[in-house]
Formats: C-alpha cells, structure tokens, sequence
C-alpha cells in the first residue's frame, strides 16, 4: 500500500510537467490553430536562462527571483518567435501549416543556440531541496516532487481564473469559437496571438525549470518533453484548461503504473515506453476531442 | 579524331592526377584522422579522449616525430550521429591521413567501419568497449583497446566473487549503447550462475525512476549491476535509490567513471564501486598526469589517457611499418605486441593476438571505489 502511494506522489509530479506542457500547447492552440512543437525547446530557454541567472559569477539572483525572471525572458523569446515565425505568414495569408512548419525550424534554432552557449553537458539547476523523502500524511515523496505539484496547481489556477474571469479570457475564447466573428466584435486579432505565445511561452520556461528539479538535463531535453505534453493534450483535449492537467496525470500514471505492475500480470515492463503512444492512439480513434470537450460543444 | 583528343585529354589528366599523387606522398606531415563528438550526445566523453590524443601528438613531434615527419592530427566532428560519422571519415581518407582514430561512441564508430573497409584504411578506436564492434563486420583494419562489456561484467563479477551472489538486479536506459552494456553484462551474469531477478529500463527524457526502483526493491536482489550510459537517466536512478532508503550494493559498468557524473550525481554515489580501467599509482599514469597538467594547466582523468594511448599505439605501428603504406601500417598494428599501457590496471600492456583485433588485456580492467565525490582507490583488479 505505501508503494502505490509512493507512486501516486511521483506520477502526479510527472503528470504535472506533462500537464505544464500540454497547457503550453492548448494556450496557442485555442486563438490561433497553430500547434507549436516548439514548446520542448521553449522549456530548454526557459531552464537554461534560470541556470544562468542563478549561477551567472556577475549577478547570481535569489532563488525565486531567478525563476520568476527566466519565465519572463522566456515569455519574451515567445514573444520573438511570433514575431519572426507566426506574424509575417499569417499576415501574408498563408495556410496554418505555414507557421507550424517555420515554428519547427525555430525548434532547431532553438536548440543548436543552446548547445552553443552553454554546451551539450547536462547542466544541474541549483536547488534548495533535499533528496531524502518526506511523508505528507499517507503521501510519500521528495520535497522536489511536492514543490512542483504545488508550483502546476497555483499556474492552472491562475490560467483557469484567466479564461473564467477576464475579459481578455473571455476574448481569447471568443477567437477560439470564431475568429471572424471575433474580429468583426472589435477583438484585436493580433493582440490576441502575442498574448498566447508570450503566456504559451512562459507557461513552456516554467514547465522546463521544474523538469529540470527531477535531473540534470542537457539541450537535447526538449523533444521528449514536447512529445509527452503533446500526448497529455491528446488525452485530455485542447477544448479546456483542465483538459492539460487531467490529460498529464491520466498519462503519468498509465506510465508508471505500467512500470510498476504491468509484468505482474504478464506485460514486460519495458512496454511502458510505449505507453504514451498507445494512449494517443486509442484517444485519436475513439475520441479525437479528448476527455474534456469545449463547454459549449458539450453544452 | 575527337577520341584521340579526348584520349590524351584524358592521359594529360591522369599524368596530373600521378603528380598531384605524388606530392601528396611526399608530404611533410602524417595525416591522422580524429573522429570525436564536439557537439551531441557523446561530446562529454569523446573530447576528453581527443584531449589525450593531441596532448600525445605533440609529445611525438617534440621528440622529433615518427618517421622524421611530424603528425598532423586532422580532427572531425561527427555529432555522434552515424551517419555524419561515415561522412567525416570518407572525408578524412580523401584528405590523405593513413589512419583513423575514433574517439566518438560506439554506434558512430561501427557506422566509420564501412569507410575503413571500402578504402582499406586502418582504424582504432582507444575507447569503446561494445563487443559487436569487432564480431559485426570483419573488417582486418579495425582496432580497439577500449575495455570489452565482457571484461568489465567478469571483473565486476571476480571482484564480488566472496560475496557469492546469486539473485541480483540489472539496471540501464533505453539508449542504444546502454541496451548494448545491459545484454553485455546479462550474458556474463548468467554465464557465471548468476541470476537476473529484476531487470530495469530508465527511458530517455523521463522524469521519475520511483516506479522501476520500487519493483528492485520489493525484488530484493543482492545487488544492483548498473549499465546504463544517459547521464540524466541515470541521475534518476541515483536519486530514487536514495529517495526509496535502498541500500542494496551498487555496481557500475564504467560509464560511471565520466568524472561528470561526480557533479551530476553530487552526494549520491558515495560507496558505489565501478569499473574503470585507471589506475593512478602507476608510473606511467603519473607521468602522463604531470605532462597534461603542464599541457592544459588542470588535472587528467581516465578519459584523456585513452586517446593519449590511442595517437602513440598508431605512432608506434607506423614507425614499426617504416612506410605511410596503409597496408604495411596495419599489418604493424596488428602486429602491436606488449605495447606499454597508460590505461589498465598495474603492468598492463596492449596486444593484438593473432587474429583478434581487440588489445585490451583481459586481465587490465580495475574496480575502484566512490569515496567522497571522488573516484577513490583501486580495490580490485583483474578477472581472477
């Protein structure tokens, strides 16, 4: 029993990174239809820029001022990408597949930059957490995994209060729904796409930072990460912001379950590696929407 | 009359393609081709073998070089992509050199193999350990004096033999040459009776080894062999066996001994031992250590003295050879017979039995122990 339990505790905080970067994606998704894969690689800027700022020998930051500025920059490198790889095509009326493409040509830029700058070693973001594990009544983890869980519930809850309560919210979901209509309403369109790659971004840096709290981790970390977060938004769908969150835990635990039990009942274990993948199939072809569907679709 | 033309067009051409021949054998310099990895996934143990090999070179050439030319090392980056990796050394064969040198990883050189065949290019690589290299493809011009998986299970396995371990647990990543480790070291436990109990996949990019750790726990092995290569993973693994209070004996393939893993694993490998093949009580590792100190202004590890071995075993087969002839410097390097070692353990001497093109003595490999975030003291040597 204490297993499981131990378990439970360290799926969640994997599921919340996946669910991080399942948001990261949904956040872009939902106003302008571009999926962007490099949201992997936004996480590296967003890891790499906190190494920096908290190891730098001119100016080490503070702990959670040097997390707060990363995301920040990250934001802004979000900011630039849309710049550079979103704007000018859409703009020229190009189809949806125009800025998906330049979007993973930046991916590259990306992560050769990084590999430049700092090198191709695994690079250890300082922590102010031991390894030893701690017991949360029955829960049972490292301070590191009850942190991030902590750090993904107090992001959804802002992001949630952002769609539910704002009139900016309430602006990105009216684009979502229509975006011609939208337009026609006087919702500025291009106000609309920076505000999802810069929060898509910073949402995507942050995801990085507590990624990189579980292991060290070198410039190639983003394309496993893109790939499970895009799992995570497949399972739990692109219709709400719960959908990211659920999506991440449903395929965390799937995961670790399978790694933990899947042989006793004449699985080998190392098919939990496939586990992401046969999650993402079977939810294309019986449920292409996700597990959470839009409110109004539902409605 | 167009044919006559194009005849002696033709024979002009190939009277110029003699002299430029000609003058690329009468150059001053002997070519040696440098595969390393500067920029991918094996960059942290490639450029310290490249490191040795150019400390190594220019020793030579201070001594006046080999054959009165001095070396020249032509040195490719591969990314340790196999591909980019075959590319490089056809590269570095239309560039001249008579001899190849690999410092990437494993897979990278098995891919370089098919250029050193096709062109009859002798090529060693000082570093890797995958048997396959040698069993795969028979390829008379390919060398290795990195420690074989098979030497370093056996050692692993003599060095615990009072312990009589029967049931034991296997642990690694899902990279291609951490599956090649892992299948190394299973068929050498159950060679020796041992059994694999529990055998466990950290996979690249995860972000927990809480599920595989808990299942070698509630398995209860008498030991852990660990032979895993991807530095995160395994500081995963690291991290778990601490989280979960494990204190089953860890034994590591020498992956381990990348002296990155003493900072990426900070405080958790204490009293871990692991394979290496470095002893730094030797002579000779004490003289090489103070040559690299006054070459680079900071202390050698393991890594640097293969690829210091790698550039004098190649200088010594041509010398042996007497001639840039390629085949008469393979036929020397095969000939490579109780060549003084840096690498291995006290004594150890590289050579190449007849027909076998693997130098590394079986008996070279050590077990050193993990004492204070520091690769501490040789506790074991040798197969016996």
């Amino acid at each position: 029993m204490s297993d499981i339990l131990e378990l439970l505790v360290s799926a969640a905080s994997s599921g919340c990174i996946y669910g991080l970067v399942a948001l990261s994606y949904l956040v872009m998704i939902r106003p302008t239809g571009i999926i962007n894969f490099a949201v992997g690689e936004w996480a590296a800027v967003g890891l790499f820029a906190a190494f920096f700022l908290l190891t730098n020998r001119w100016l080490p930051l503070p702990y959670a001022l040097a997390l707060i500025a990363a995301v920040a920059f990250t934001g802004l490198i979000g900011w630039g990408t849309q710049r550079i790889a979103v704007r000018p095509l859409v703009e020229k009326g190009a189809p949806i597949l125009g800025p998906i493409l330049a979007l993973l040509g930046m991916l590259a830029i990306f992560r050769e930059s990084i590999s430049l700058i700092f090198g191709p070693d695994p690079h250890n973001l300082p922590a102010p957490f031991g390894l030893r594990q701690v017991s949360l009544g029955p829960f049972a983890g490292t301070p590191r995994d009850f942190f991030i869980i902590g750090c993904t519930a107090a992001v959804f809850v802002g992001v949630w209060l952002f769609f539910e309560r704002t009139v900016w919210g309430k602006a990105f979901e009216a684009v979502a729904l229509n975006r011609k209509a939208a337009a026609l309403m006087g919702i500025n369109l291009r106000r609309v796409t920076v505000a999802a790659f810069v929060g898509g971004a910073a949402i995507a840096g942050f995801a990085g930072v507590l990624y990189s709290l579980t292991a060290p981790r070198d410039f190639l970390m983003g394309l496993p990460l893109a790939v499970q977060g895009f799992s995570a938004l497949v399972v739990g769908g692109v219709g709400r912001v719960e959908g990211a969150i659920l999506g991440g835990m449903i395929l965390a635990l799937a995961e670790q379950l399978t790694a933990r039990y899947a042989d006793q009942i004449g699985i080998p274990s190392g098919m939990s590696l496939g586990v992401p993948f046969l999650l993402m199939i079977v939810f294309l072809l019986a449920r292409p929407t996700g597990l959470l569907r839009p409110k109004e679709a539902a409605a | 009359m167009t044919s006559v033309i194009s005849r002696r067009l033709f024979g002009a051409c190939a009277a110029a393609a003699v002299l430029a021949a000609g003058a690329a054998a009468a150059q001053d310099t002997i070519k040696i081709g440098v595969i390393t990895d500067k920029t991918g996934t094996a960059k942290f143990y490639a450029e310290p073998v490249t490191e040795g090999s150019m400390l190594a070179a220019k020793i030579i050439n201070a001594a006046g070089g080999v054959l009165g030319k001095k070396i020249e090392l032509l040195i490719e980056d591969d990314q340790n992509k196999p591909d980019v990796s075959a590319t490089v050394a056809r590269k570095l064969v239309d560039a001249g050199v008579v001899f190849i040198l690999s410092n990437t990883s494993t897979t990278a050189t098995q891919q370089q193999q098919t250029v050193s065949l096709e062109t009859k290019t002798p090529q060693l690589t000082p570093s890797n350990s995958g048997e396959t290299l040698t069993t795969q493809i028979d390829n008379p011009y390919f060398f290795q004096t990195g420690p074989l998986f098979s030497y370093q299970i056996n050692t692993l396995l003599a060095y615990t033999r009072a312990k009589q371990f029967k049931r034991v647990a296997l642990m690694t990543d899902n990279s291609e040459l951490g599956q090649l480790v892992a299948r190394s070291f299973k068929a050498g436990l159950e060679k020796a009776g041992v059994q694999v109990i529990v055998e466990e996949v950290v996979q690249r990019g995860a972000t927990s080894a809480v599920p595989q750790m808990q299942k070698v726990r509630a398995a209860n092995p008498e030991a852990i062999f660990q032979a895993g290569v991807l530095g995160p993973e395994m500081v995963l693994f690291f991290r778990a066996y601490h989280q979960l209070g494990m204190k089953t004996p860890i034994l590591g393939s020498y992956n381990l001994s990348i002296p990155l893993y003493l900072t990426m694993a900070k405080d958790l490998m204490d009293g871990i031992v692991i394979v290496d093949a470095y002893d730094r009580e030797k002579p000779e590792v004490k003289a090489f250590e103070e040559q690299f100190q006054k070459e680079y202004g900071r202390p050698a590890f393991n890594l640097n003295a293969y690829g210091y071995d790698g550039v004098r075993l190649i200088a010594d087969a041509i010398k042996r050879a007497g001639s840039l002839d390629k085949e008469k410097i393979r036929a020397a390097m095969q000939a490579t017979k109780d060549f003084p070692a840096t690498i291995g353990a006290k004594g150890m001497k590289y050579t190449f039995p007849p027909g076998k093109r693997t130098g590394f003595d079986p008996e070279g490999v050590v077990v050193r122990l993990i004492e204070n975030n520091a690769h501490g003291r040789v506790v074991h040597a040798g197969q016996k």
